[in-house]
């Protein structure tokens, strides 16, 4: 941890307006669809996958698996931790230009942080960038 | 790849602050699984994903957390609609 801070900030100057910028959600908290494969709690190092879940899904079809937060309150509504819905409404009401067709999920929890930095980090940007290309990210945490 | 702007939101500022992120928002005193707030209260959540937004736009502060109180967020949670 200590030699990852020491690392420039990666910072992307935002370009534009928000009322034209595409929006996409990447959460750490565990977040993914009921018909995909839960993340693995059972192994103590983690897991360094992630889930794509489409822009047009059904919050009431998301699900969180994750054994290191307590997520009684995202299982009742996803939106405290993924606000895909609230979203939306930014999007109807022309605050944002639209939601990203594909948002990420993944389990926060690593001990294997270099991994996920190295890996997982830039696999997901990389998707996002291949199948959504959002101009921004807003990001939540596990 | 071109380039994508990214803002936290988190509620974890101390762990959170050693990634040094590009932008950052701390709802204060929200607790871990509130990243947005409490569930069905449309509103605060709506507020968090505005200022989180907001951040874009805002004079570029890199490796530094913002953080904001939302006094409602300590209220009575609501109840599902």
């Amino acid at each position: 941890m200590t030699q990852l801070s020491r690392r420039c900030v990666p910072f992307t100057p935002f370009e534009g307006e928000l009322g034209g910028a595409t929006v996409a959600l990447v959460t750490a908290g565990g977040v993914h669809r009921r018909d995909q494969p839960p993340f693995n709690i059972a192994d103590e190092l983690g897991d360094l996958s992630f889930r794509a879940i489409a822009g047009d899904v059904d919050a009431a079809d998301l699900m969180v698996t994750h054994h290191h937060y307590d997520h009684v309150d995202a299982d009742r509504d996803v939106n405290v931790q993924f606000p895909l819905e609230r979203l939306r409404e930014l999007a109807a009401e022309h605050v944002i230009g639209s939601v990203a067709g594909e948002h990420v999920g993944f389990m926060g929890y690593t001990m294997q942080l270099r991994r996920m930095y190295e890996e997982t980090a830039p696999a997901i940007a990389d998707y996002l960038d291949q199948h959504a290309r959002p101009d921004v990210v807003v990001l939540t945490g596990g | 790849m071109r380039g994508m702007s990214t803002v936290l939101i988190t509620v974890s500022p101390e762990a959170s602050r050693q990634m040094r992120p590009p932008r950052a928002l701390w709802p204060r005193d929200f607790r871990v699984g509130n990243a947005l707030g409490r569930p069905f209260m449309r509103d605060l959540q709506r507020r968090v994903l505005l200022d989180a937004l907001a951040l874009l736009t805002a004079p570029p502060r890199p490796g530094e957390i913002v953080e904001r109180a939302y006094p409602d967020y300590a209220a009575e949670p609501a109840t599902p609609a």
